[in-house]
């Protein structure tokens, strides 16, 4: 059985507009899944299943070969299913070494143990200077990685990251990819990518999923994604850039 | 990589400073040894356990209870079942069951109970209570003081309704009086640094990320729930021993009113703020008590109306609100290396904003 998370014919729909129709994709362990689409096509609202913070309308999703019911979005994350937000979510009045720790509390640990558990977190991913700072007031760039940070605590098995790289310059979105790859690697888990950089998606997945308004119309590795007519089609009028090239 | 000082150690201080505070004012009854100021101090201990109690739910969750009261309404009349004498409640409180109506209890096993009472009532009432997040579980506490106030006034045979019950032994003094302020803030700064606080804050801050984080969001709000229902037990039952006499109305909208006046002009998120709010109106309170009943200037004697410090109480609380809607204490603890009140909050902003104070490392 091949280790992965799954949504099998996932619909969702809001009073009346589809924003997901008859969805399958799977995001593998170790290894790095690409999520792209327009905006409003769908893919905060995956993300959303995924984590048990939608149910779905219709379909299911299971981890690992066990289907994950209809668990809230706590009982998810112990499972070992993490993520992250588009608009970041820190906790802003706590620092930033206790937002860490605030997972580890989460998933059952002492503080004592969850708050040695940040401290490695933040040495780990090379933010420790950041620890002492009240979240609230963290320039884009660091706030991104401390969620990021907050959501790799108690290394989950899989990581879902809702557009990490939005407004990031390309230095930064490269040290992205960089952390990205030590993510699958030392840690192992499987990592959904949502972002709108198609250069950094294309570079950084092992396969790419393409949502237009709710549904899959392309799958495959960075090749067969970049030459597709149907996903050029999808984004005609949004121009998206890749390096250099117009996708 | 650095090693962290534990979160005790990080913190201490905050207990220790509010503990001389509390200290202080005890010392200041025994200075001015007045048998009414002091129990005009005992009254101000008991608002320290009221207000702290509420601080406990309100300032870690942020949902305001309007409800609370209504515990320490429980505590009150527990401790009087338990120890009001046998040949007075057999008359006076018919309804009580014979275990309760033919015995007296001590002093303190009758209010460890009557915090056992408040608490349980706080559990089943916040097994529903806890799912209602913002203005609806606010209202939702409100019916439950209304529920809870309606039972005791109506309730004759156990309650005495509406006529106040007598003959609980006065045993409220100065010492037991700072002891239950002081065990409120122990519990209260414990349950503030333990793992339930840290993940209820959090949720205050951003309930969505707490949940992605593992924090079972209505678990942790129902122990800070029945946490605070005790401290209100608790307060209750100190009352009850402090006034002698009950009556329901006593636990009600005027007492929610001016606890929940105390923890805003204090800060609703800080401990330091509870007990600096009710420290702080306490003495506003005070001074125009005083005033109201006339002071002697020559041969003329002069007096505020009466209602004047009603109305200041309210006044002081909307300026508060316009101009420092964080309180006195910024939602900041009192600590070692700072002091809010001055440029501690725009020097190192980063380190004591939440709760206990958490990363003081200064
Ligand atoms: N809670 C909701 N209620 C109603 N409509 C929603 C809700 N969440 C998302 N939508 C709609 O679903 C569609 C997909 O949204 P979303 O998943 O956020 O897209 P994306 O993340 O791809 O930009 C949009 O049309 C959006 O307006
Ligand atoms: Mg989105």
């Amino acid at each position: 059985m091949t280790e992965s998370l799954t949504t099998e014919n996932v619909t969702v729909t809001f009073d009346g507009l589809t924003a997901l129709s008859k969805v399958d994709l799977s995001v593998p362990k170790r290894s790095v899944t690409g999520l792209i689409g327009p905006n409003g096509a769908g893919k905060t609202t995956l993300v959303n299943v995924l984590t048990g913070f939608q149910a779905p309308t219709a379909g299911r999703v299971t981890m690992d070969g066990a289907d994950l019911g209809a668990k809230p979005a706590h009982k998810i994350r112990h499972l070992g299913i993490a993520r992250t937000f588009q608009s970041g979510r820190l906790f802003s009045d706590l620092s930033v070494v206790d937002n860490l720790e605030v997972t580890g509390v989460g998933l059952g640990l002492s503080r004592r143990k969850a708050s040695a558990k940040a401290v490695e977190m933040l040495d780990w991913m090379g933010i420790s200077s950041l620890a002492e700072r009240t979240a609230g007031g963290l320039p884009y760039t660091d706030e991104r990685r401390v969620a990021i940070g907050r959501a790799l605590m108690l290394e989950p098995k899989y990581l879902l990251l809702d557009e990490p790289a939005a407004g990031m310059s390309a230095e930064e979105a490269d040290d992205l990819s960089r952390l990205i790859a030590r993510i699958v690697s030392e840690i192992g888990c499987g990592v959904l990518l949502i972002e709108h950089n198609i250069g950094m998606v294309l570079k950084t997945c092992d396969d790419i999923h393409v949502l237009d308004s709710g549904k899959i119309i392309e799958v495959g590795p960075p090749a067969v994604i970049k030459a597709s007519e149907k996903v050029r089609h999808a984004y005609m009028g949004t121009q998206v850039e890749t390096e250099g090239e117009v996708l | 990589m650095v090693a962290r000082k534990s979160v005790l150690a990080r913190t201490i201080s905050t207990p220790i400073i509010l503990t001389l505070i509390l200290l202080a004012v005890a010392g200041l009854s025994l200075w001015v040894n007045n048998g009414i100021f002091t129990r005009t101090i005992v009254e101000v201990f008991i608002r320290v356990m009221v207000v702290v109690g509420l601080y406990t739910f309100i300032g870690n969750s942020g949902v305001v209870s309007f409800g609370h009261i209504g515990f320490m309404c429980m505590g009150a009349y527990a401790t009087a079942w338990f120890t009001i004498p046998p040949a007075m409640k057999k008359y006076s409180l018919r309804g009580l069951p014979e275990i309760i109506s033919h015995n007296q209890l001590s002093f303190s096993l009758s209010i460890t109970l009557a915090t056992l009472f408040a608490g349980i009532f706080a559990y089943l009432f916040g097994k529903i209570l806890v799912r209602l997040s913002g203005i609806t579980g606010s209202i939702a506490t409100f019916a439950m003081l209304a529920m809870i106030n309606t039972v005791y006034s109506n309730w004759e045979t156990v309650t005495g309704a509406t006529s106040s019950i007598v003959g609980i032994p006065r045993k409220t003094d100065l010492w037991t009086g700072f002891a239950g302020a002081e065990l409120a803030v122990i519990v209260a700064y414990l349950y503030a640094i333990s793992r339930s606080g840290l993940a209820l804050r959090s949720a205050r801050d951003e309930a969505i990320a707490a949940a992605a984080s593992g924090v079972d969001i209505a678990r942790e709000r129902l122990k800070a729930f029945v946490v605070s229902g005790m401290i209100l037990g608790a307060a209750g039952a100190l009352y009850a021993h402090f006034l002698g006499v009950l009556t329901p109305d006593a636990f009600y909208l005027g007492l929610t009113f001016i606890s929940l006046s105390m923890l805003v002009v204090g800060g609703m998120n800080s401990l330091s703020g509870a007990v600096v709010g009710v420290v702080v109106l306490s003495a506003i309170i005070e001074l125009l008590r005083t005033l109201e009943k006339g002071i002697a200037i020559g041969n003329q004697t002069w007096a505020l109306p009466h209602g004047t410090q009603e109305i200041a109480i309210g006044g002081v609380m909307i300026v508060i609100l316009i101009f420092r809607p964080s309180g006195l204490t910024r939602n900041q603890e009192l600590s070692w290396s700072g002091w809010p009140f001055s440029e501690r909050s725009s020097r190192q902003k980063s380190s004591i904003k939440d709760g206990v104070s958490e990363g003081a490392s200064a």
